[in-house]
């Protein structure tokens, strides 16, 4: 299948800058979490679950990483095409949490949160492409959920580089084809949070791809907004209905 | 920021203190890398490097083993990164911190991933030999700044070993042929990468940082151990003298705007190809000794 | 990707709020037995135009690409109107197995405006074919033929969902058939109709049945005005069908016990093959007990045979008996559309590899002169080693940018290899490099064996790779010489000298003083590896003294050492163009071993007591020290010697040395030595520049002669005393007279052109013969004969002397009965062990083991032979790459004579540059079909690209357009003739 038709036409049917299927709910899970959400990226599915702020289990011993803030990423072997078990010491998962633990750190305001512990797990239902920038949205939502105090909305989006065409929201395919950039933008602003990039890619084509990525998050950042006001006025009108 | 180790509150107001005025306390210009120095030892493949009071040493093996199933067509490459308490008392031994795993993730793919080393050109017998590269990193002090100077050691310790030459016979047999009997073959490097890394300084509140848009925050180039410890966040960019970015690496901290990422960006840039020349000048006087020291003996 | 089958249909779509409606397509792949199910997300849209200039709505739909750019709508207003068939005014809509069969009079100008290709059958096609995809997407970028791709599996309108049980094929006529009744309905009021072109008749029922105009591919071309023109490119309506599964799969090879079973008995021959220069399909084995050697044909009975493969054969039945081809089939021209990546399809172009099967089959039972055919059915030894090649450009895909790795084609230099499969992730780095690559192995199920890639050498053309690639290519041993061999170096290094006490050791004691003799050198100017010197003297009986002194090598080349095996390995040294790739490190060949003048030297001496007939009265062989006088160029000792008032002693013995010569020469000739020839030129570097200047033919001096005749002298002398001392190893090279059998073609070319014969009871005949062939009105047609007799010789070979008879010894093109090679121990290892056995043979000291082991000298002689033979074919490469460099800058009208006639080609060689090449009928002419090949006469009659008949015979004479042209496939520079 063409990557990308000299038509302008992706090999899924979008467009250069169309974001695929973007579906969030929050407060999922409400029994077995104080916060949760639910995050479909096109064909990429995950829950996240918050638990906390609450009393570190071992307060006697300085738990190893020092933040207060863990995450934790579970990937079931359904998860990809290859029903690949993934392994608990995966260095790619670690990685990726830690990644996540150091982008919260700077969101939420741990300073109302002292010797407490908040802890996020995540698990993945399926994975086709963007997994991180699910994972961070997700947490953005649960966490918000879960009514722990952030500075701002967290979200985040990869755009990879098709020849000199940038693309938006790549899905498995793409992302195997193409270099891309992960980024995660701090509400509406310019300010990046987060970055990652992992293959070859010109230095002349990072701006480029930086801007594009911006308005991305912020599409995305809109479109957890609303869901969330949605949410909101739902809770807010089974109050008032009582 | 590793933490493990803490400093006091005077010590950290007047390090923030002088940075703001644009000041650092080895007398560096923010903007200022350390000097490089390259020690290339006896045998292929080992290099010694120093980045101010950082030191590595580096070795380079190879062997003949099975290529993974999945990828006949190539050789393995593994780099193996071990901090010890040697290199700093906040390291531990046997478990590995969150940075240790972020530094090794870092180099395996800035050196790994990105090709710097020719895999295909690895492979023997498609599906049933192929050389194995192994990369040993002896962290031997710390003064900050892991990353790059992993990154600069291992490339150099690839661009000087050599690996045995070997043929195949018609029975598909490989011969080795010891390196006194056949001129041993460099490895095929496709390009070099070179990391550089970013630390942020943030002089005012973390709300300014978010919402303000002063973008006062204090960038440093190449931190030392008593700036990583104060700042918050760094963000590490990879690249060749092909204006290729091979990874970038910002892992949450303090949010910085678009155009100052590109300014570091090219600042690295500057930074990378001097570096890069720097390696290959080391590699080729080391070959030029060498090939002296042959000539001596035997011409 | 391997195939794929959609197995869940009927998914459920949702309306997005951008406008989008995302459904899912839902696959089965199957890859190596196993079945994964992939989820994919497909997204339906409605700005998809239909791209016809006079659609009203389309335009308001558009949407832009990142660079801000609008479709253009290409379709023209007012296309091709046809009276007939009730088409009217009308766009064409192809299907899958139309572009993949008939892409060439899709491509062509007279026909074909206005075309739309469904998503659907491009889909298809690029899996099929790369190559034609890419074809087809370069047709619609030219704006003349307005071709479009119509995305119309991503138009909500035209998308359909597959139907439970429905087959993909059907599925996709389905689909194409849709966009058919999209644009019919799209462009109704507008006036303008869409004709769908299938050959599937099938499809064409359903598509009638739904009122669509569908017209198969030749029912359409007759309808056109210009359907004359058109009508011979038309592909014949049911030759390729692509729906059959994969069909390449080559027959097992027999079991290790059936075959060694076969062999003993008889059933099976063992051999190695040979596969033809000129047709790739086509090998020999040359097999002891038959006469003939036994023809391989085909892609199936060469079951994945290299050149050079060790093999089992079976014979085949004697109605598959065959002559030899005389088609070129070429292998890029044959599967030029093959895709790398897919093993499913690869039998596109495979009916017209049967089709010239089919019409050699034919001729060859019209013709008495059959050879028995036989099949492959298992490998002994792979011949396999690193190939130099380069990627097919046609193989990758141009804009992929990521770095998982693909399959594509590596075309190797040696166009009797097929390509190679490799899976690389640098493939688009790679394009335009020359690099190495191994084979693997070659599966049953592939057509194409695999490999992988080992390292680039270079831009191709850029001198260094090609250099390195022709010494890969040949398996010149070119790495630098070890640590352990410089070890075994004198440690004086270049301060190395004859020792000053000539009583110091044993051996010293045995070498003679020949300080006060008169040597000189003469070899070609600038010459540094010095291995031969001379001297004569006349003695006071009348006779002569003369001395051959040869550098002694051996002095420093102890046997068992490292320099030793690395000698014995190489074999020889290998002169290209611009480098010399030596056999024994710089400081011996060019300076301790060299005989330079002015200096003391060691020396291995033969001395003559030559009489005034240059008979030999006695020889004397002794190791020597010399100091040569004078280090001559052939050119510098011809003119002394012709230099009347140069009357020294050093210039007189010179010329008694070529009084000497000349007679030894006429001897030579008298006794039957064969003068033969080869178009071999040299290059002249341009001294500044390092490029290559021009191109002369090779002269000869009468210094040349001198020289030669007394190493000759001394070779035979040499062979007859080692022979005597070690009549079962000694170090021989012989010659074997040619089996009449390679000489039948010619004689009979020559009998029936020019009406001459060569004789061959002898090469005293043979020689004679040759001097009668000559042709009053062509003075360089004797030449021409000597070259393409020297083609028909047998090549000379070193061998042990254990291993023939005395009489079989003999060396036909010099005609003496003894021979082997003593004077350039530096560059030949042959000449070392022989200076060895000749050492052993005086006394001097002992012979090593290693030479007196009939196993062990079987194993060097082999290695030599080889090195031998490959250090002639990579010096001739060499050449042969910068003769193309030279005719890159001055294309030229050249002399040419035609020297080999195929019924669809000649091949012609041009004297001048020393090359040969190919021209193809269709270079040839235009209009294949009217060429006659007259297999009896040697002559083809064709119509020439003027329209004119003409006829050519093997030997004419013929005016070439000489040039030079990069092969696209190979990257190599080849000689480009067009007949004038």
């Amino acid at each position: 299948m063409e990557v990308y038709s000299p038509e302008g036409l992706r090999a899924d049917g979008r467009r250069w800058n169309e974001v695929r299927n973007f579906k969030c709910h929050i407060n999922t899970h409400q029994n077995s979490s104080d916060g949760s959400s639910y995050v479909e990226m096109g064909n990429t599915k995950v829950v996240c679950l918050v638990s906390g702020p609450m009393e570190s289990p071992s307060s006697g011993r300085k738990p190893n990483s020092s933040s207060n803030l863990t995450v934790s990423i579970s990937m079931p072997s359904f998860v990809s095409n290859s029903r690949k078990k993934f392994k608990k010491n995966d260095k790619r998962i670690q990685e990726l949490c830690i990644f996540l633990v150091k982008t919260f750190e700077q969101i939420v305001i741990m300073k109302n949160y002292p010797r407490t512990i908040i802890s996020i797990s995540i698990v993945v239902l399926s994975q086709d492409g963007g997994l991180l920038p699910s994972c961070v949205n997700a947490i953005t939502l649960a966490l918000i959920d879960a009514g722990i105090s952030m500075y701002d909305y967290v979200s985040s989006i990869n755009v990879g580089l098709y020849d000199t065409t940038p693309l938006l929201d790549l899905n498995h395919l793409e992302e195997n084809d193409l270099s891309f950039l992960t980024l995660g933008v701090v509400g509406k602003s310019e300010k990046i949070s987060l970055l990652l990039l992992e293959d070859k890619l010109s230095l002349d084509n990072l701006e480029k791809l930086l801007a594009i990525g911006i308005v991305g998050c912020h599409r995305i950042r809109d479109i957890m907004d609303q869901e969330i006001r949605r949410h909101g006025n739902l809770r807010l009108s089974k109050i008032t209905n009582k | 920021m590793p933490k493990g180790i803490d400093v006091s509150n005077v010590a950290k107001d007047f390090e923030l203190e002088s940075l703001k005025q644009g000041l650092r306390l080895d007398g560096r210009k923010l903007n200022e890398f350390r000097d490089v120095e390259i020690n290339i030892g006896n045998s292929y493949g080992s290099v010694d490097v120093k980045l101010g009071k950082t030191r590595i040493a580096v070795r380079i093996s190879a062997e003949i083993v099975a290529p993974f199933e999945d990828r006949p067509f190539e050789g393995l490459f593994m780099i193996n990164t071990e901090i010890s308490p040697m290199a700093s008392a906040m390291f531990e031994s046997g478990r590995q911190s969150d940075e240790e795993i972020l530094i090794s993730r870092l180099i395996e793919k800035a050196v790994r991933r990105s090709n710097a080393l020719d895999l295909e050109s690895l492979c023997i017998i498609a599906g049933e030999k192929c050389w194995s590269i192994r990369a040993d990193i002896h962290y031997l002090d710390y003064d900050g700044n892991f990353a790059d100077i992993s990154c600069i050691g291992v490339l150099c310790a690839l661009l000087h070993f050599k690996k045995p030459d070997i043929t195949i016979n018609e029975h598909q047999e490989i011969i080795v042929h010891p390196i006194n009997e056949r001129v041993p073959v460099p490895l095929s490097i496709l390009h070099i990468p070179i990391c550089v890394t970013f630390a942020f300084f943030n002089p005012n509140d973390v709300e300014e940082n978010i919402k303000g848009d002063s973008n006062a925050e204090l960038i440093v180039v190449d931190p030392t151990m008593g700036e990583e410890l104060l700042a918050y966040g760094s963000l590490t960019l990879t690249m060749n003298k092909n204006r290729e970015l091979v990874q970038i690496s910002k892992a949450g901290g303090l949010s910085i705007d678009a155009m100052v990422i590109m300014d570091c960006s090219n600042l690295a840039y500057e930074i990378a190809c001097r570096i890069t020349d720097q390696i290959r000048e080391a590699i080729k006087a080391d070959d030029a000794k060498r090939a002296e020291k042959r000539l001596e003996i035997r011409l | 990707m391997s195939a794929i089958e959609t197995a869940v249909s009927g998914n459920p779509k949702k309306r997005l709020s951008s406008g989008l409606t995302v459904t899912q397509k839902v696959f089965v792949r199957s890859r190596n037995g196993g079945a994964t199910k992939v989820v994919r997300e497909h997204y339906l849209r409605n700005d998809i135009p239909c791209l016809s200039k006079s659609c009203k709505r389309c335009p308001n739909i558009v949407k832009a690409n990142a660079q801000g750019e609008f479709p253009n709508f290409v379709l023209e207003t007012d296309p091709l109107f046809l009276k007939n068939g009730k088409i009217g005014k009308h766009y064409l809509i192809l299907d899958t197995n139309i572009i993949l069969s008939a892409i060439d009079l899709i491509e062509s100008n007279l026909s074909f405006y206005d075309v739309i290709i469904p998503q659907t059958a491009l889909e298809e096609v690029r899996n099929k074919s790369f190559p034609i995809y890419l074809r087809v997407r370069a047709l619609c970028k030219n704006e003349e033929k307005r071709f479009i791709v119509f995305h119309n599996e991503f138009k909500e309108e035209t998308f359909l969902n597959r139907n439970k049980d429905e087959s993909i094929n059907d599925y996709n006529d389905r689909l194409i058939r849709e966009v058919a009744k999209f644009y019919a309905k799209h462009l109704s009021d507008v006036g303008i109709n869409v004709v769908l072109l299938t050959n599937d008749r099938n499809n064409l029922s359903k598509a009638l049945n739904e009122n669509i105009i569908t017209k198969t591919l030749s029912d359409y071309v007759e309808l056109l005005p210009n359907a004359d023109e058109l009508r011979d490119l038309v592909p014949s309506e049911f030759s390729n069908d692509f729906s059959r599964p994969n069909e390449v799969s080559y027959p097992e090879y027999f079991s290790t016990s059936r075959i060694n079973g076969g062999i003993k008995n008889g059933t099976l021959y063992q051999g190695s093959i040979t596969i033809s220069s000129y047709n790739f399909l086509e090998g020999s084995v040359s097999v002891p007990s038959l006469p003939k050697p036994l023809l391989v044909i085909g892609r199936e009975n060469l079951n994945r045979a290299f050149n050079g493969d060790l093999c089992v054969v079976e014979l085949l039945p004697r109605d598959k008996w065959r002559k030899p081809s005389s088609t070129i089939v070429d292998d890029e021209v044959i599967n030029k559309n093959d895709v790398a990546d897919n093993e499913d399809n690869e039998i596109i172009i495979s009916d017209q590899e049967r089709r010239l099967l089919t019409q050699e089959a034919i001729e060859a039972q019209n013709s008495k002169e059959i050879q028995p055919t036989g099949r492959v059915v298992g490998i002994i030894k792979r011949s396999w080693r690193l190939y130099v090649g380069q990627i097919a450009p046609n193989s990758i895909n141009q804009s992929h940018t990521g770095n998982a790795p693909k399959s594509c084609f590596v075309i190797l230099m040696d166009r009797t290899l097929p390509k190679i499969r490799i899976r690389t992730r640098r493939a688009k780095e790679l394009q335009g490099k020359r690099i190495v690559i191994g084979v693997d192995s070659w599966p049953s199920t592939s057509k194409y064996p695999e490999g992988h890639f080992v390292r680039t050498l270079g831009e191709i053309e850029s001198a260094e790779a090609e250099t390195e690639a022709l010494l890969l290519e040949h398996d010149v041993e070119y790495s630098p010489f070890s640590k352990n061999v410089l070890d075994c170096l004198p440690k004086e290094g270049h301060d190395w000298k004859v020792p000053v006490d000539l009583q110091a050791d044993e051996f010293i004691k045995k070498r003679k003083d020949l300080r006060d003799k008169l040597v000189c050198s003469i070899d070609p100017p600038g010459c540094v590896d010095i291995d031969d010197a001379l001297h004569a003297v006349k003695l006071p009986n009348g006779n002569y003294e003369v001395g051959v002194h040869i550098a002694d090598v051996t002095n420093f080349v102890k046997s068992g050492t490292a320099l030793d095996h690395e000698g014995a390995n190489r074999g020889t040294s290998v002169y290209l163009v611009d480098k010399r790739i030596d056999m024994l490190p710089m400081l011996l060949g060019t300076d301790l071993c060299s005989l330079k003048p002015y200096v003391d030297r060691f020396a291995f001496s033969v001395l003559w007591e030559l009489d005034e007939n240059a008979d030999i009265v006695n020889v004397n062989f002794t190791k020597s020290i010399i100091k040569s006088r004078e280090a001559f160029s052939y050119e510098q000792a011809q003119l002394r010697i012709d230099n009347p008032s140069q009357k020294d002693d050093l210039t007189e013995g010179m010329r008694v040395l070529l009084k000497l010569s000349k007679i030894l020469k006429q001897k030579r000739l008298d006794a039957g030595a064969l003068n033969l020839a080869s178009p071999e030129v040299k290059v002249y570097m341009d001294s500044e520049t390092a490029d290559p200047g021009e191109v002369e033919i090779k002269k000869l001096l009468d210094t040349n002669s001198l020289v030669e005749e007394f190493m000759l002298l001394a070779n035979i002398s040499v062979a007859r005393k080692i022979y005597d001392a070690f009549p079962q190893t000694a170090m021989l090279r012989r010659h074997a007279p040619p089996p009449a059998t390679n000489f039948e073609t010619l004689n009979n070319m020559l009998t029936i052109r020019k009406k001459m014969y060569v004789s061959l009871e002898s090469s005293k005949a043979l020689a004679d013969s040759l001097d009668r062939c000559v042709d009053p009105e062509d003075p360089y047609f004797n030449t021409l004969l000597r070259i393409m007799v020297t083609r028909c010789m047998m090549a000379a070979e070193y061998f042990s002397s254990g291993s023939y008879s005395y009489p079989e010894f003999r060396h036909y093109g010099l005609a003496v009965d003894i021979y082997t090679h003593f004077t350039s121990p530096i560059r030949r290892y042959c000449d070392v062990v022989a200076h060895r056995q000749l050492a052993a043979a005086i006394g001097y000291e002992t012979l090593d083991p290693s030479h007196r082991d009939k196993n062990k000298m079987e194993l060097i002689v082999r290695n030599i032979n080889k090195r031998h033979r490959n250090a002639q074919f990579a010096g001739r490469a060499s050449i042969e790459y910068y003769v193309g460099q030279v005719m890159r800058n001055n294309e030229s009208k050249q002399e040419g004579y035609i020297i080999k006639i195929f019924s669809n080609g000649i091949v012609v060689l041009v004297p001048k540059f020393g090359v040969e090449s190919l021209i193809k009928l269709d270079q040839l002419s235009n209009d294949a079909n009217t060429s006659e090949f007259d297999e009896n006469n040697y002559s083809l009659k064709f119509k020439d690209t003027n329209g004119k008949m003409r006829t050519v015979h093997i030997f004419d004479k013929c005016e070439v357009e000489v040039k030079s042209k990069l092969d696209e496939a190979t990257g190599k520079r080849r000689a480009q003739l067009i007949l004038v």
